[in-house]
């Protein structure tokens, strides 16, 4: 009925596609600027690679120790002239003489030249060398023109001399023009070098650029990888959420239809017997059990119907100013029999300081409260229930109301507790099982009290009882009476009431409701007939009514056609008061029917008691009435506990009037002591099928009639018998015999048996 | 570029290797002396050349640019390592002496790695000792890339007149 909640990250997810294209141009930005630092880098690097080769090829710092090497020759050359002046032509002379020339050529060579260019010294010098050589070339050359005559030798020592101051200055100028292109050289590489740190400084930074894109991109796969899991765990807790929920459904409809079932065969299998021998003393005693089964498939559909309009949202609710006194002891008086039958207190305590009057949807209260009230008796087998209703203070000001339902009952644990306000499921407890019940009371008691604003909870411990605590706004109204309903004025005197119904069972039994409650009805069998008998009416032809009991399933001309026709009527007769009855529970058909003007809409079969408040409400309280409502119960008598239910009691005694119930409870209890009689010898002849069933036939009177205890007992038999030791069944059998004695005894005591 | 002259090698006389036999007496004026660790001594414990012992050995010829000269020279002469072998060389250091008394060490291994040449002509002349001669030790910068550097070019001796085998 609920869609499945679709994870709310989904729709994100979605965008999450166009992450990766995004970061795509970051992603190549980087990688080109990392490619240019790089091919900057190879360039430097190959700048300096070939400034080395420059170098090398160069060799001017190599040239430049060779020049050095000039001078050192020329002063070796000078000494061994000057060691020789006297007697020159010595080998030796002329080996120094070689060696300096050999060097002095070198002086000529074009890399030499390029050194000393520039040098304003150097070509001076250049050509006083050639000077010099050339007239020592005459002594001492390859082919000496003459021998070195002291004379000669003291000339060429005097020039040789000369030569000395200009040779060391060239010497010097080249040294410091080597040092200075050194110099130069070194910046260049430093220069080099500093671009090279830059460029791999700003390599690294690209580097690490580019490793955080990375990584962050790597980070955002991860987590866009996770959140694709969580995705997929969402989608499958989801699916497996939604698998459960319609299993459980599933199941529910199995579990209803077999409840739905139960009550209507009880109810089919006493109106057989009552049709087969309607002169049956007993028959009245069928009847009151096919009623109880039909008011328990009634029960069984309204809750249905009711979790169909909270699912649906289509249930609203209508709060008006209630007497909180008179709600609560009325849900008590509601819940009393049913605690008495099972010997349990039943107990209110209200807040002294909570307002008279508030403001609530008395009916959905009611119900709240009956529910956990007959959950908290159902649970429990001894003590008392205690419906505390108090004043809950919130810190900001808002009061809330609060009605604690405490009982002493079984507890449950913590995983029952979790379940506990599930839809379709049970407190998974074979007992809980017995006690029966659509298992959706506590759901749509929930779903009521949040669509009030407020909640329900529980505590409980297995063992020692469970405390409910429903909790809704306070909202307290002034104290004034509550004002008369505008109909009020009506409220004295018999309506005169047309019903539309097909089947004639339902028309039978609509008439007996209408006339037990004091009114006129006028039947009829389908739409078409409504309608002519609202025309009529409309001409005055026939006297108007006040109430139209419309069914919606009808041939001819269904209850929704006809709805629609009565309100087309021109005058009053278009503006009366149409009632939809029908057995679906289905919202459509509820929207339906109001959709076609229906002023309300009931759900089939209609109680008196449904039926009266319904009159109650649109015209107030119906005169005539044959039996005062609210039963007045009798004070609990110092009887045992739980074998008289003296409301049912005082019921049947109403409904059959007091001659008749001695003859009925006579033939009760001669039915019951043959039953026993029956289970004695199904021990006998170890049939416990047959012992069940007899324990069946008393269980249901005995229940109808008012003796709670004898048809627990009986209960237990029927439920049992299949699995109890003889010893046990045994046993049961006389506790069953022996309650029967005692409820006889007590029942001649109240004078219900002659 | 010319990498052994095979003019040169045609021009030798059909001899055996020359580390076989014993080393000759110079006739002429001694250019090259192996002192140290050598086994064919000629001279006093030393093995002596004069120009016409080494003009006998193998003969290689190439042309090379040097810092030297502004253009590529030609050089030829014998392999150094032919000469080593012709004094029975077995040191691992060579130490060259030039006129000059320019000294430099040369490990042993380079006449075997590289044509070391002892060149006694340039441009297929003798070369004067005012010419860097009469010997000159040259690598083959222009094979061998790797030779073109300071250390190499120091290596490169002239005016040499012995060596020392450490």
């Amino acid at each position: 009925m609920k869609p499945v909640a679709v994870p709310s990250s989904l729709s994100g997810e979605l965008a999450l596609d166009a992450g990766p294209q995004r970061l795509s141009p970051w992603f190549s930005i980087t990688g080109l600027l990392l490619l240019a630092t790089l091919l900057a880098a190879a360039f430097v690097q190959a700048r300096q690679y070939a400034l080395l080769n420059l170098t090398v090829q160069h060799q001017d710092d190599y040239l430049v120790l060779s020049l050095y090497q000039v001078e050192i020759e020329y002063l070796r050359l000078r000494e061994q002239l000057r060691k020789d002046a006297d007697t020159p032509g010595s080998p030796a002379l002329q080996l120094r003489y070689d060696i300096f020339v050999s060097r002095v050529s070198l002086l000529g060579s074009d890399r030499a030249r390029r050194l000393l260019e520039g040098g304003q010294n150097a070509s001076g010098l250049m050509r006083d060398l050639d000077g010099f050589t050339r007239r020592a070339d005459l002594y001492l050359g390859t082919e000496p023109r003459g021998h070195l005559s002291p004379q000669a030798a003291q000339a060429l020592l005097g020039e040789l001399e000369a030569l000395d101051e200009p040779i060391h200055r060239v010497m010097l100028d080249a040294s410091h023009r080597v040092a200075s292109q050194v110099t130069e050289r070194q910046a260049q590489v430093r220069n080099h070098n500093r671009i090279g740190l830059g460029l791999t400084g700003f390599l690294l930074a690209m580097v690490m650029l580019f490793a955080g894109i990375a990584l962050r991109q790597m980070r955002k796969l991860e987590q866009r990888r996770r959140r694709l899991e969580r995705l997929a765990d969402e989608l499958r807790d989801a699916r497996i959420e939604a698998e459960s929920a319609s299993e459980a459904k599933s199941e529910f409809l199995a579990d209803m239809s077999h409840e739905l079932r139960t009550p209507l065969h009880g109810l089919l299998g006493m109106l057989s017997l009552v049709k087969d021998s309607p002169r049956d003393p007993r028959a009245v005693d069928w009847l009151v059990t096919a009623d109880d089964s039909a008011q328990h498939l009634l029960r069984l559909l309204d809750d249905i119907l009711d979790l169909s309009k909270l699912e649906s949202g289509s249930l609203a609710l209508s709060p008006g100013p209630v007497h909180l006194a008179t709600l609560l002891r009325e849900v008590q008086a509601l819940l009393l029999p049913a605690a008495g039958a099972k010997g349990l207190g039943l107990h209110l305590e209200i807040d002294p300081t909570l307002p008279a009057h508030v403001q609530l949807d008395a009916t959905r209260v009611r119900q709240v409260l009956y529910n956990l009230l007959a959950n908290a008796i159902k649970f429990s087998d001894a003590g008392a229930i205690v419906l505390h209703c108090r004043r809950l203070g919130a810190g900001d000001g808002r009061s809330e109301l609060e009605f604690d339902v405490a009982d002493t009952g079984i507890g449950m644990d913590r995983e029952t507790v979790a379940r506990l306000f599930r839809r379709f499921s049970r407190a998974d407890d074979p007992r809980a099982r017995r006690q029966g019940g659509t298992g959706l009371g506590l759901a749509i008691s929930r779903n009521l009290a949040r669509l009030m604003g407020g909640e329900i909870v529980v505590r409980s411990t297995p063992g020692a009882g469970s405390v409910f605590s429903f909790h809704c706004p306070l909202q307290s109204v002034a104290d004034t009476p509550t004002p008369p309903t505008p109909d009020a004025q009506t409220g004295a005197r018999a309506l005169h009431v047309l019903v539309a119904e097909d089947h004639p069972v339902n028309r039978l039994y609509m008439a007996a409701l209408l006339a037990r409650l004091g009114h006129r009805a006028r039947l009829v069998d389908n739409g078409r007939e409504a309608v002519q008998l609202m025309q009529a009416a409309a001409a005055a032809a026939e006297p108007p009514f006040d109430l139209v009991l419309m069914d919606v399933h009808m041939p001819v001309m269904d209850g929704v056609a006809a709805t629609e026709a009565i309100r087309a009527l021109p005058g009053p007769a278009g503006q009366v008061c149409v009632v939809a009855l029908t057995a679906d529970v289905f919202a459509d058909t509820r929207e339906r029917c109001l959709a076609a003007g229906a002023s309300e809409v009931a759900t089939k079969p209609l109680s008196l008691g449904t039926l009266r408040a319904l009159l109650a409400r649109r015209f107030g309280v119906a005169a005539g009435e044959t039996a005062a409502v609210p039963l007045p119960l009798p004070a609990d008598a110092d009887d045992p506990p739980g074998l008289l239910d003296r409301a049912t009691i005082h019921s049947v005694r109403d409904l059959m009037g007091p001659a008749q119930v001695p003859s009925l409870y006579d033939g009760f209890f001669t039915q019951a002591e043959d039953a026993a009689r029956r289970m004695r010898d199904a021990m006998r002849d170890a049939d416990p099928e047959a012992l069940r069933r007899s324990a069946h036939t008393v269980k249901g009177a005995a229940l109808n009639l008012g003796l709670p205890a004898l048809a627990e007992a009986a209960a237990l038999l029927n439920r049992d018998a299949g699995t109890l030791a003889a010893a046990h069944l045994a046993l049961a059998v006389q506790r069953y015999e022996e309650i029967t004695a005692a409820t006889r005894a007590l029942c001649v005591g109240e004078g219900l048996l002659s | 570029m010319h990498r052994r002259s095979l003019l040169g090698l045609a021009a030798l006389p059909l001899l055996a290797p020359p580390a076989a036999r014993a080393l000759d007496l110079p006739d002429g004026p001694v250019v090259l002396t192996l002192s140290g660790r050598v086994r064919q001594t000629n001279r006093g414990g030393t093995a002596a050349f004069d120009m016409a012992m080494l003009e006998r050995l193998p003969q290689t010829s190439f042309s090379t640019r040097t810092p030297w000269y502004s253009q590529p020279r030609k050089f030829t002469g014998p392999l150094l390592r032919d000469v080593l072998a012709a004094a029975g060389s077995h040191g691992t250091q060579l130490r060259a002496l030039a006129l000059n008394d320019y000294r430099v060490d040369i490990p042993a291994d380079d006449a075997q790695r590289f044509d070391l040449l002892l060149a006694r002509l340039l441009d297929d002349r003798p070369m004067p000792v005012r010419d860097k001669g009469p010997l000159f030790m040259i690598y083959p910068f222009d094979q061998h890339v790797a030779l073109r550097n300071a250390l190499y070019f120091s290596r490169c001796a002239w005016q040499l007149k012995a060596i020392e085998v450490l």
